[in-house]
């Protein structure tokens, strides 16, 4: 599986590097493409935001790296590199290639990766968390599994990592139930987790969308100082263009189980490209801008996942089509500026016949 | 300036010390051990025509204020005042279930979970026609028509009357619960987190149509959100709770820029604002939420307030006019330069 890699990508600093990713879920009801053509780099110690509307195939590309993603669902086509550090001999560090779309999902190696050097986040921590285990018994499972230490030295880094968090009273807490603490407390729990074997990405999906607004505040502002410290990169999975303007360091936009726009953030938000993301952007409500003006909605609905879309997939609902071009044939990934690439008959007349393949 | 001098007919409604408590109940005897006070204290007017926007966080009693007002939910204490276009004013606090039958097809709701307020085994026709029917406004052929014209009001084809609500999604769920509210032509829509539940670039849809037929129809609304950019951009005026109290309450661009309350300023800067330029730092609020089991003594903010003082512990401070029709109740409202959601 390992490859000694002076690689060009793990030199570019990038920890995962996502290339034509295709996840077809075969359920009774016909085929969801789910994932049809998605590419992505994660670079190391950044933050990276995916964001677009439900069923757009965000967390499906999570949880496909994880190689989690759920029965029916499949990886067709495409491949998921990770570049992992090895251990330092002699002052060199060794950057190793593992091809993640090789493992068998439940097999050792990714189960040494999945917890260690991936680790993920989700959006509701009640449903994630065991109700019945202790949240320092949760904490000390990842660590135990993972990590060469005794129960004893375990619980004193799960004590430590909870204070890190920014729990109050870490002691008391890690021999608490989840029902017991706050929903706020319970995404510090969830978070102190992930972050407990010190991993090189954390998925984090929809990480406050359920808190308040004070609460969700306070998380950011804990996510952005732990990533500060510990390096780590973050993939920030969301659909509030808010939190993403105020988290992230690059952006990539999802329609459809594809990739439409990706930037670095102020290019995203001050010159986007693609007439999805500018239709998005047009269509929130910008909060302080004292203005009343009306906004603009993007008409249309977000079709059904197991409708197959001819051509660009925002193709019906977008104000810049071009018939007989965008409804047939799939736009190729083009470059418009720097780290900014976009999907898009505007800026390109390449295309691939029809991309469901 | 304050609401005396309001003239009494551009009122809709007026509501003074509503409260609403629930008793918590444990053991086989369902012994009553404590109270919820879900609602506790609030004083509101609302002109007709305004929207006025309510926002506060999870379990700050924003939904049961509103159910309350509609009387879905037994005030236990305070008064209700609604201006009825045949009756005048009437106390809703005081009315019978009959008496409010006459005064109820002018108050009606929105929800905000379209796939739970729909029944699913009635038709688009039957759900939008229900109120119609219980009272007794229309039947037969005219009844049809009426449903018909309703679909077409809030953008969708009459044709789908006969489908039921699976057939349809979120945007569109909501759009047929709007419609079934505005059956009876009513004066007031609460309208309930109507848009909390919609993906980003339907939200948008749903705002319009809302503000497209307040203008048409003349509607007021009482807009309960917890999502900040969304109250407002919909908003004349916005109201804040905390712990089953409002905390201040302003015109929208009052309450925005220039809020008097410790908890306003902490919510306004807590919003994420979509620009990469502006990034900012939370002001951070110590401890969580208070509970409305066993509120704090005097003010039920100070324990997180970064400008509490000695008195907020002791005295509970009033709700007060601080500048005209700019509510706030802080014992040193007049005092703090708070800073509003820009700067």
């Amino acid at each position: 599986m390992g490859k000694q890699a002076e690689s060009s990508a793990g030199a570019e600093g990038l920890v995962v590097r996502v290339r034509d990713l295709h996840v077809y879920f075969f359920t009774d009801l016909g085929v969801s493409r789910a994932l049809n053509g998605v590419s992505l780099d994660i670079p190391a110690g950044k933050v990276t935001g995916v964001v677009g509307e439900s069923g757009c195939g965000k967390s499906v590309t999570a949880l496909s790296i994880m190689r989690l993603v759920p029965h029916p669902g499949r990886i067709t086509r495409g491949e998921i590199l990770l570049y992992r550090e090895r251990d330092k001999h002699n002052g060199h560090s060794m950057v190793e290639e593992v091809n993640l779309t090789d493992l068998d999902p439940q097999g050792p190696v990714i189960r040494s990766i999945r917890g260690a050097e991936l680790a993920m986040i989700f959006q509701e921590p009640m449903t994630s968390l065991n109700p019945s285990y202790t949240i320092g018994d949760q904490i000390m499972e990842a660590i135990l599994l993972h990590q060469k230490c005794t129960k004893k030295e375990a619980e004193e880094r799960a004590v430590d990592i909870l204070a890190r968090a920014g729990m109050p009273n870490p002691q008391t807490v890690v021999k608490r139930y989840p029902h017991e603490l706050s929903g706020g407390m319970r995404q510090r729990a969830m978070i102190a987790m992930a972050l407990s074997c010190t991993p090189s990405v954390l998925f984090a999906d929809e990480p406050t969308t359920a808190l308040d607004v004070t609460t969700e505040a306070q998380i950011l502002d804990l996510m952005r100082e732990l990533q500060a410290a510990m390096g780590m990169a973050i993939v920030f999975i969301t659909h509030n263009l808010g939190v993403v303007a105020q988290m992230c360091d690059t952006v990539a936009v999802m329609y459809l189980g594809r990739i439409v726009e990706q930037a670095p953030v102020e290019p995203l938000f001050y010159e986007p490209q693609h007439p999805y993301t500018r239709a998005l952007l047009r269509s929130i409500p910008h909060v302080g801008s004292r203005t009343k003006a009306r906004l603009e909605p993007i008409r249309g609905v977000v079709p059904d996942p197991y409708a197959t879309i001819e051509g660009c997939p925002f193709h019906p609902r977008c104000d810049f089509r071009k018939p007989g071009l965008c409804d047939v044939r799939v736009p190729a990934t083009t470059q418009v500026g720097e780290n900014h690439t976009v999907r898009c008959f505007l800026y390109t007349e390449q295309g691939e016949d029809n991309g469901q393949g | 300036m304050d609401r005396a001098d309001l003239m009494q007919q551009e009122l809709l409604l007026d509501v003074k010390g509503l409260k609403k408590y629930f008793p918590v109940q444990s053991g086989l005897l369902r012994r009553t051990v404590g109270t919820v006070r879900a609602v506790d204290g609030v004083d509101l007017f609302v002109r007709k025509g305004e929207t006025l926007g309510l926002v506060g966080e999870s379990g700050c009693g924003k939904t049961t204020a509103g159910r309350t007002i509609l009387r879905l939910l037994q005030p236990t204490a305070g008064e209700i005042r609604f201006n009825d276009p045949k009756l005048g004013w009437v106390n809703l606090e005081r009315m019978s279930r009959k008496e409010l039958a006459a005064v109820r097809p002018n108050m009606q709701i929105i929800f905000q979970d379209p796939f739970s307020s729909l029944n699913p085994r009635m038709t688009v026709e039957r759900i939008i026609a229900e109120p119609l029917v219980i009272n007794k406004v229309a039947k037969g052929q005219e009844l049809k028509d009426r449903v018909a014209d309703l679909l077409r009001v809030v953008g969708m084809r009459p044709e789908y009357m006969s489908r039921y609500p699976h057939a349809f999604s979120g945007g569109q769920r909501q759009r047929i619960g709007i419609a079934r509210a505005l059956a009876l032509n009513p004066k007031l829509i609460i309208c309930d987190e109507p848009v909390s539940a919609l993906d980003v670039s339907i939200q948008a849809q749903v705002l319009n149509l809302l503000e497209d037929l307040q203008a048409q129809f003349d509607l007021t609304y009482i807009f309960i959100a917890h999502d900040l950019s969304v109250v407002e951009h919909i908003s004349d005026r916005v109201a804040v709770m905390y712990v089953g109290q409002i905390v201040e309450l302003a015109s929208t661009d009052e309450l925005y820029y220039t809020p008097k309350h410790p908890y306003t300023e902490a919510l306004m800067a807590a919003v994420p604002k979509p620009d990469p330029r502006r990034r900012d730092h939370p002001i951070k609020l110590p401890g969580e939420v208070a509970s409305p089991v066993n509120p704090p003594s005097g003010c039920y903010f100070h324990p997180r307030c970064r400008y509490a003082k000695e008195v907020c512990s002791k005295e509970a401070p009033v709700f007060r006019e601080v500048t005209p029709l700019h509510y706030a109740r802080c014992h040193f409202a007049d005092e703090l330069k708070l800073r509003g959601v820009v700067g």
